[in-house]
């Protein structure tokens, strides 16, 4: 079947502007993207840039979008995305910064922020002889987590790095995630310190959007909570955020609704004055509206004691 | 100018662990890699890695199952060693985050694989390289030691007979840069991709032999190439576990029928049985594993179950995939020593790029990972110790600048009209054809003529593309080289073994003689051409 490409194209020793290229290609019913790209650069046009690496869905070398769509040029079919037109578009992933054609600069997106959660296990020096006694069930999380291909299809559907680039990101989040909850791992509560940081759990909005977009199932959003129960377990709560969930928790616990005035001024922090300072003109506005009635009163609703209960049952479960 | 003690050439599980020793032996250090470490061929491994762990197992029984595949071709005090130090290896492995499938009582579970006599082979579901090498690659990151990640070597230096450092591409900044070290560790990986379709990466492309053979080292054993029996041959072609097998797995031929009568067969024979079976009219040859239930396929082969189903379009819970044997991994490589030394000062080489012997004419399913860990471990430490000792030596003036013309030469920007890739085509055709499972005389002969053909055109090839900034033309047209030079390595080894021993098969030779080649083949340049000399295998019996 006969197939035009369309392809970014970006040259940083020209003007660096993006361009298109198009190239009509021959190709057979099985082909995939790859063999379309490998085609071109070798027949029509050596110029072009893209990676590729196992060139079999192992490795995730060669994410690109193909007809707006993130996935691999690799396991992609040529024949899967012109059903309606035998035309295909080719681009980079969103959000990162290309470097030459399709090729875009991984470090900055994925690489050095993953080095940024200290993505090693601390060994434990003293186990010795024969490997540590280990339930399988735990060991099953890991290799889920590890089947990570390090695609960035996570990050490119992520809500939050288009507006935050320095946002960690769900790959960087997931791998934090690995060692977190790996018991041979001696670096516990520091590393959950590193990735509970500025840009790290407490910047994910749980839009679920990562764990949409991962091929392989992990559930990037679900390990980012995790990392954060986990936090809060071990006591890791002086951060806005966590005082935010505490709060929050505590005032439905007590009142059986969500007393907004105490949330805002316990997640900034009762000692915070600047903090506390910058919530003035919202309290203003809202008393303006009739919305935060003078004497403050949070009373009870109807049921709260049942809530309560609740509350008390799964505190008691927990424990 | 970069400088360090030792430089490894390598990012895949060989070149991380030999990078790790390094630093653990207190050198300085540094690894350059061509793609990302994580993106290696390395990753690609499935079934697992061999230690004796078992209660019924002990490194004897390795050694002797190890010796057996290797059709004694194997130099035996290494298979002894390595069998000694696999088990110590592996444990350092689940130490540092590895988190292989465990039996009832926690321990790592032990598989059967291929012809392994015992359950020894560690196992995470059907991903242990993915896993192995990106437990490597945290360790490596601990050790914060520089990594040159997409830089591409194009050179060995070589000051008087001693290897002094290497010249590399960065293939971001554009650049040709010297490496200057006191010695280098080649962990470049195999060269299968000169057979197509193959099992492995793009990258799999021979550069590290090529250029260690081109620097003055030997080639060992080039010959013997193993063919995987259990490939899907279609576009790149993909590898299933041959795991499978002993899980249950059948090799059926068209009306549904088992074809093997044993599966504790080693690879080379079951692709032979399988050659059989075919000539034998069997029709279509495929894979059933559908008799592993879907149950054990879902927890023990998730991404065998994934990559059938997006790369060749088969739900195998439903229906057989078909195979046939296809080119995986070659046995021979740059000649070593026990601990990784060539026969150049300063030069070591280990994994897939190197042969020490211990694999002999055939490798034992489940050795090559655990092959890449003792032997990282191995030669990062013989490699310091030599570092340790080695005079400063200078970076040759001119070889910067000859590397600069060499490259200039190639893309100056009047394209030729041929093209590398074609050029790779017709080389894996030839290579399948007449280099493959089974050869003849006459076969390799025709190949030989033609593979010198092959190597005028690539001679010939000029890139319209200038830019040295990822220009991927320039470095495919780079490792095109060495497959060529080292396919005619290939076919000259097989010629001159007239017998058939391991993975080497000759039609007009079918008996194995140990009278006259129980010895190793050697290839090295002489006067500019390849020539071939027997090496004798080393203790006797
Ligand atoms: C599909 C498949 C399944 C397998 N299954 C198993 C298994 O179950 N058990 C087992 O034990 N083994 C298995 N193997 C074999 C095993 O994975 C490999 O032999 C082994 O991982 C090789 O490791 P390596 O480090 O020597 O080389 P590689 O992983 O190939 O690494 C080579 C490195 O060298 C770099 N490099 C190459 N040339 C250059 C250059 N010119 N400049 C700079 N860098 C360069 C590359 O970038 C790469 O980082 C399998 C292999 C495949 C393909
Ligand atoms: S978590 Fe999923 S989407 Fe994200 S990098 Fe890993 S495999 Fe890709």
């Amino acid at each position: 079947m006969q197939i035009t490409f369309k392809v970014y194209r970006k040259d940083p020793e020209k003007d660096g502007k993006p361009g298109r290229s198009n190239y009509s290609v021959e190709l057979d019913e099985e082909a995939t993207v790859l063999d379309g790209l490998l085609k071109i650069r070798d027949e029509m046009d050596d110029t072009l840039a893209f990676r590729a690496s196992c060139a079999r869905g192992y490795c995730g070398e060669c994410t690109m979008r193909v007809n707006y769509k993130a996935c691999f040029a690799c396991t992609a079919k040529v024949s899967a995305f012109t059903k309606k037109s035998p035309e295909i578009l080719l681009d980079p992933l969103r959000n990162i910064p290309v470097i030459k054609d399709l090729v875009f600069d991984w470090d900055a997106f994925m690489w050095n922020k993953i080095t940024a959660v200290k993505p090693w296990l601390e060994p434990d020096e003293s186990s010795t002889n024969g490997e540590n006694l280990l339930p399988d069930s735990t060991m099953a999380d890991l290799r889920k987590v590890m089947s990570c291909y390090y695609c960035g299809l996570c990050d490119e559907g992520c809500t939050v790095l288009p507006v935050d680039f320095d946002f960690l990101g769900p790959a960087a989040l997931t791998k934090a995630y690995r060692f977190v909850f790996d018991p041979r791992d001696k670096a516990g509560r520091e590393r959950l310190k590193i990735a509970e940081k500025p840009k790290g759990i407490w910047d994910c909005v749980h839009c679920f959007e990562a764990s949409e977009h991962c091929p392989r199932g992990i559930a990037p959003t679900e390990r980012i909570i995790s990392i954060r129960d986990k936090a809060f377990k071990v006591g890791i709560t002086n951060e806005k955020v966590a005082r935010h969930h505490t709060s929050f928790a505590a005032s439905v616990k007590e009142s059986g609704w969500l007393d907004e005035g105490r949330l805002a001024l316990e997640s900034e922090g009762l000692t915070n004055i600047k903090g506390l300072m910058k919530l003035l003109p919202t309290a203003a506005r809202a008393m303006a509206r009739g919305k935060a009635p003078i004497p403050y009163l949070h009373p009870k609703r109807p049921g709260a004691e049942q809530i309560k209960k609740i509350f008390e049952k799964g505190e008691r479960e927990k424990k | 100018m970069q400088a360090f003690d030792v430089l490894v050439i390598g990012g895949g599980a060989s070149g991380l662990r030999a990078a790790i020793a390094v630093k653990g032996a207190g050198a300085s250090v540094a690894l350059i890699t061509k793609v990302h470490p994580l993106r290696t061929n390395s990753g690609l491994a499935q079934g697992g890695l061999n230690a004796p762990l078992g209660k019924d197992d002990s490194a004897e029984k390795f050694a002797e199952d190890t010796l057996a595949a290797g059709d004694d071709l194997c130099e035996r005090d290494i298979v002894r060693a390595f069998a000694q130090e696999a088990s110590r290896d592996v444990i350092w492995l689940e130490h540092v985050g590895v988190p292989f499938n465990r039996s009832a009582e926690g321990r790592i579970d032990l598989r059967q694989f291929g012809s392994n006599s015992r359950s020894r082979t560690c196992y995470t579901d059907d991903r242990t390289g993915h896993i192995v090498l990106q437990v490597l690659h945290e360790q490596f990151e601990r050790l914060q030691i520089p990594s040159f990640e997409e830089w591409f070597v194009t050179s060995l230096a070589v000051d008087g007979s001693a290897c002094v450092g290497a010249v590399a591409l960065g293939l971001r900044s554009g650049k040709l840069e010297p490496f200057t070290a006191r010695a280098v560790i080649l962990a470049t990986g195999g060269f299968s991709r000169m057979y197509l379709p193959s099992t492995v990466s793009l990258g799999t492309t021979g550069d590290g032999q090529n250029l260690a053979f081109t620097a003055g080292a030997r080639l060992m054993d080039m010959e013997m190439i193993q063919f995987h029996p259990t490939v899907f041959p279609k576009g790149q072609g993909l590898l299933i576990s041959e795991a499978t097998l002993r899980e249950g797995a059948e090799i059926i031929n068209e009306k549904g029928e088992p074809v093997l009568e044993s599966k504790a067969l080693t690879r080379e024979k079951i692709c032979l049985a399988m050659r059989q079976a075919t000539q034998n009219g069997s029709g279509a040859l495929s894979l059933d594993l559908r008799r592993i239930g879907k149950e054990k396929l879902a927890s023990r082969f998730p991404q065998t179950l994934e990559l059938a189903k997006t790369v060749a379009g088969i739900d195998v819970t439903k229906e057989p995939i078909p195979i046939r044997p296809v080119a995986h991994r070659p046995m021979g490589g740059i000649e070593t020593d026990a601990d990784g030394a060539t026969s150049v000062p300063g030069m070591f080489a280990v994994g897939e790029c190197a042969c020490s012997g211990l694999n002999g004419a055939g490798r034992l399913a489940g050795n090559t990972l655990t092959e890449a860990l003792v032997f990282g471990r191995k030669v990062g430490e013989t490699a310091t110790r030599h570092a340790k000792g080695a005079p400063v030596k200078g970076f040759p003036g001119s070889k910067l600048s000859d590397e600069e013309k060499r490259l200039a030469a190639l893309t100056s920007g009047n394209f030729s009209g041929d093209s590398a890739g074609k050029i790779h085509s017709e080389l894996g055709q030839l290579m399948n054809d007449k280099v493959g499972l089974v050869r003849d005389g006459a076969g390799l002969r025709e190949a030989l003529e033609r593979i010198q053909s092959l190597k005028e055109r690539h001679r010939k090839i000029k890139l319209s593309n200038s830019s040295r900034i990822y220009n991927y033309a320039l470095t495919s047209a780079l490792e095109l080289g060495s497959m060529l030079n080292l396919a005619e390595a290939v076919a000259l080894a097989a010629q001159a073994r007239s017998e058939s021993r391991g993975a080497h098969r000759r039609a007009d030779f079918p008996e194995r003689d140990d009278q006259n080649w129980r010895c190793h083949t050697v290839v090295s340049l002489a006067q500019g051409s390849p020539q071939v000399e027997k090496k004798p295998v080393a203790g006797g019996a």
